[in-house]
């Protein structure tokens, strides 16, 4: 029996000689499919990233930070074949994972607007705790579209509707980008003009689900959570028809077939029927059927819209790019492996943890950004080098506390807490140099935002602000304090381009650090503003 | 947000700048940043960039106490009517200097903004449009600077002064054109925030450092350059810019005479540093006088706003044009609102949308139009009713723009103004 079960194996590879196999892991298959993208790719593609390269992205991209100077050391050390591999599972294991996919869910999901009805500390403990715990990723969305934010326990998951106040229009557009990668935007008012898949009766079988649904008591209230009518139907016409038909439909996903729906008898429309000051209940509910709807197995967009998102966090650009425009003139870059992703992540029971790790295990993750010498200008979506992500106004924020010290100061202070010294106690402490951070490098964090800019007041606020030079002069064991102490000019190079950029620095950059520290008549201030300069950047603005 | 790359540069969905401008502009368009290196093409540039300049009296100015006045009815006060520099046309006594520019200035008289809201006022009359879910348009600010900006200019292209608060960044206001396009805010006229550089950094250290991270920068660039680095490099430089004219945000610079006849009180300042920063090369500005909500008390409390309105406004079009500048900066006069003609119990004027004025001056209008007209007691728009949207059209081809383009953020175009609307070719020159 085993000896034939080879047997079939063998001639299963030998029929597919170039095909992904589905008893491969998934990063290898992904790699299978990166490497049929480009007929040639080894020959032009960009050798695996070295140690002190792969060690500071996959920092950022599973933790939020960048790693101390005794873990770069550590690692370089370790000689095991398998330490990357050992790395990730340690990182995923470690409670950095929930805090940077926490922040990350947090802006595509509410965008960085204003809070309006849910204050961010329970919003942040809500997908912290669901990333932790690492809720699947349709029990989360389920969750986040289910609930009409009255029970206490659950209601931050409501923000994403309350916060919106529950505006038809806005949350229709933004279920379609966020959840199914489509931006249906234009099929308010016609059928989209330039793209023939993106229908104006999709936009309104999308806006049925909530059409009967409104804020209680008013959308003013800071408390107010979702009600719903029994009854309403939503009714469109398109703006280029000269005969002005006016169209319904039910409650549909896009490109799916309607809702069934139940007949409700005259009179038993209202399991708690409508009065001045009492929320009404509907025996019908279609905002109830809205999150199966959404994540439903017949609801393809689901998977597919979440694993590109997912692999455009961790490779810098999705397979379908942009990531809300998945439609037939607009092709994914491998339409096969967002396909495999897809239904891979789904017989994974929408496991997040896992699809993050397979893709920061292949080859194609693992890349270095540097372009190889004669190949110019690599076309981005073929995954030939590492993509540049500059690092999110959190990553950011947490890389400057860690790189001059102050996160490990932080940490020491707490440890005096005994078991309540855990990450979330430390982010705590973190909270309030983080904030200028947001406020001034998320900026611009709305739809259609996915190119890189930096204005004057992030350059200006990078160069002079307190948030920045505060952290630069020495306090007992700092990096500035470290490295006043270092009277070799050498370790002090080490030590300076090991805390901020976490590698050695080259022959070229030990000797400008020597230059300036020789040359000086305040050593101090040159240390300070030596650790300014490698903060300020373009390696450290980037996750590289 | 995600890396640009080289490759999305299809001509098709980018709106290029030139493609905007009127054949006037396209010489000096074609000069590029080179043309900078050369003094006397500065100057040619300071004479035909298009600039913009919105003062913006908010609250919601009476339009029967400044530009369509109504003296000797039911609805019309206690003010008179004067005579102006352009024939036939009175405006509101409140306003003797302004009365002297008129020969300068077209109003339009019939406009209806269609709402009687704080907010949405704002919103309508600064981007054309009636509020959409869904979509946020980008203010005049943005599209402005967007449109009209060179790319090389040292300075925010989208600056706002405001009666009051601290220097900020980056409204919203620039919606899908992008944060580089959102205004810059000098509240009470201080400038940006963290400008100058800070007292325990010498001169010389912020060179030092600012080497020292340039030659990181070009080394990480050997192997690693991109749009997105690119971008990064620029900003520091943009920044350095900025910081050599930091001046630019002094009014204490000007000598006393000139703030004399600006008058020495917020607006007046706020109005001088206006016309420095336009001086200076920045596309748009918008300076706001607030407060014009005048439930109660209308008549005293235009005596008050408008006396400190009046002179100053005048001065800074006469230096306009006395630099020759008034030829390329289109100068509006908006507010969110008009007010009720019927006067309350209160002697005060209520919220008014429907039949309301503007004045515009300045590059591509005609000087002395008056565009509409309300009825006899200003009740009603009775000729030539005019929206937010024409106006924003007219905004933009005053200034040379074809206001019947699109922006493709995403790759999906978006009219720059409400295309149920068009220009008011009465108003332009």
């Amino acid at each position: 029996m085993p000896a034939r079960c080879t047997l079939i194996v063998a001639v299963a590879c030998f029929a597919l000689p170039s095909a992904a196999r589905a008893a491969d892991p998934l990063h290898t298959r992904i790699d299978k499919h990166i490497d049929t993208g480009f007929g040639d790719l080894k020959k032009h593609a960009a050798p695996r990233a070295g140690d002190e390269e792969f060690l500071r992205r996959v920092y950022l991209d599973l933790t939020g930070t960048t790693p101390a100077t005794a873990e770069l050391y550590r690692f370089l050390a370790d000689s095991a074949g398998d330490k990357r591999t050992k790395l990730i599972d340690e990182l995923l294991a470690g409670p950095g994972y929930a805090r940077r996919m926490a922040w990350h869910f947090d802006v595509m999901l509410m965008e960085r607007r204003p809070d309006s009805k849910v204050p961010r500390p329970a919003w942040e403990a809500y997908l912290r705790t669901a990333f932790a715990d690492n809720k699947p990723y349709n029990a989360l969305v389920r969750e986040v579209l289910a609930s009409d934010g009255s029970d206490p326990k659950v209601r931050a998951a409501a923000k994403f509707l309350l916060d919106r106040d529950l505006e038809p229009h806005l949350v229709t557009r933004d279920i379609a980008r966020v959840f199914l990668g489509r931006n249906v935007q234009c099929a308010q008012c016609h059928d989209h003009p330039t793209i023939s898949d993106y229908k104006q009766a999709d936009y309104y079988g999308i806006q049925a689900y909530l059409s009967r649904s409104f804020l209680f008591p008013n959308a003013q209230a800071p408390t107010a959570v979702i009600a719903e009518k029994a009854e309403g139907d939503v009714t469109f016409m398109s703006v280029f028809d000269k005969n002005k038909t006016l169209n319904s439909t039910r409650p549909r996903m896009p490109g799916g077939k309607p809702a069934d729906e139940p007949k409700v008898e005259k009179g038993k429309e209202y399991k708690v029927a409508p009065a001045a000051n009492v929320k009404p209940e509907p025996a019908y509910s279609r905002r109830a059927r809205l999150a199966d709807a959404v994540t439903g197995a017949d609801n393809p967009a689901f998977a597919r819209n979440a694993v590109n998102r997912v692999w455009a966090l961790m490779m810098g650009r999705g397979l379908v790019h942009p990531l809300d425009m998945d439609h037939g003139d607009n092709p994914p870059s491998h339409p096969e492996l967002l396909d495999e992703l897809a239904a891979a992540f789904v017989s994974h029971g929408y496991d997040l943890k896992w699809l993050v790790r397979e893709i920061a295990l292949s080859d194609a993750y693992q890349r270095s950004s540097e372009t190889p010498a004669g190949l110019d200008d690599p076309p981005a979506e073929k995954y030939l080098v590492a993509v540049l992500k500059p690092l999110t106004p959190e990553q950011f924020a947490y890389a400057v506390m860690q790189a001059t010290g102050h996160t490990d100061a932080e940490r020491a202070a707490l440890s005096k807490l005994g078991p309540k010294a855990t990450e979330e106690a430390l982010d705590a402490r973190l909270a309030a140099r983080l904030a200028p951070f947001r406020n001034v490098l998320g900026r611009g964090g709305e739809a259609g935002a996915d190119t890189f800019s930096s204005t004057l007041d992030q350059t200006l606020f990078l160069k002079y602000g307190g948030a920045v030079r505060g952290l630069l002069p020495p306090r007992a064991g700092n990096l500035a304090d470290r490295l006043g102490k270092i009277t070799n000019p050498d370790a002090a190079a080490d030590e300076l381009f090991a805390a901020v950029l976490a590698r050695r620095p080259t022959a070229d950059e030990r000797k400008d650090v020597a230059d300036a520290l020789r040359g000086t008549k305040d050593r101090q201030t040159t240390i300070n503003e030596l650790v300014w300069a490698l903060v300020a950047s373009a390696e450290f603005r980037f996750n590289h | 947000m995600l890396p640009c790359d080289y490759a999305c540069r299809s001509a098709d969905h980018t709106v290029s700048r030139r493609a905007f401008l009127g054949t006037a502009l396209g010489a000096t368009a074609a000069l590029g940043a080179a043309g900078f290196a050369n003094p006397l093409a500065a100057q040619q540039l300071a004479k035909t960039q298009k600039r913009v300049l919105v003062i913006f009296l908010s609250g919601g100015v009476s339009q029967l106490e400044t530009w369509d006045p109504k003296p000797n009815t039911d609805t019309g006060g206690p003010f008179k009517a004067i005579q102006t520099s352009a024939t036939g046309t009175r405006v509101c006594e409140l306003l003797p200097h302004t009365a002297k520019q008129m020969h300068r200035i077209a109003l339009v008289r019939s406009l209806n903004s269609q709402t009687d809201d704080h907010g949405i006022g704002e919103q309508v009359m600064l981007t054309g449009r009636k509020p959409e879910a869904g979509i946020t348009y980008p203010h005049i600010g943005a599209v402005s600077a967007r449109l009209l900006g060179g790319s090389d200019s040292a300075l925010p292209g989208h600056i706002q002064i405001l009666p009051k608060g601290g220097s900020g960044f980056g409204g919203r206001d620039a919606a899908f054109l992008g944060p580089k396009f959102a205004s810059v805010s000098l509240g009470d006229g201080k400038p940006p925030a963290d400008l100058f550089r800070p007292g325990n950094l010498g001169p010389a250290e912020d060179d030092e450092r600012e080497r020292f991270r340039k030659k990181l920068n070009d080394r990480f660039a050997k192997s690693r350059k991109s749009a997105a680095t690119d971008a990064y490099t620029e900003s520091f430089a943009q920044a350095d810019r900025v910081v050599k004219q930091a001046a630019v945000f002094d009014v204490e610079k000007e000598p006393a005479r000139v703030a004399d006849r600006y008058g020495r009180h917020d607006l007046g300042r706020h109005f001088l540093l206006a016309r420095r920063l336009l001086e200076a090369g920045v596309t748009y500005v918008k300076v706001s006088h607030s407060n014009y909500d005048t439930h109660h008390e209308n008549f005293d409390f235009h005596i008050e706003q408008l006396g400190e309105f009046d002179r100053p406004f005048a001065a800074l079009l006469d230096d306009l044009a006395d630099r020759g500048m008034l030829d390329s900066t289109l100068v509006v006069v908006m507010s969110e609102m008009g007010r009720t003609p019927h006067i309350n119990d209160r002697y005060g004027r209520d919220h008014w949308g429907k039949a309301w004025s503007v004045a515009l001056a300045g590059a591509g209008i005609k000087g002395g139009a008056v565009i509409g007209k309300t009825n006899a007691n200003g009740t009603a728009v009775v000729d030539r009713e005019v929206l937010t949207g024409h106006l924003f059209h007219t905004y933009l081809r005053a200034v040379g723009l074809d206001s019947t383009k699109s922006f493709y953020p995403n790759e999906r175009p978006v009219p720059i103004a409400d295309p149920k609307t068009a220009a008011i070719p009465e108003v332009l020159a």
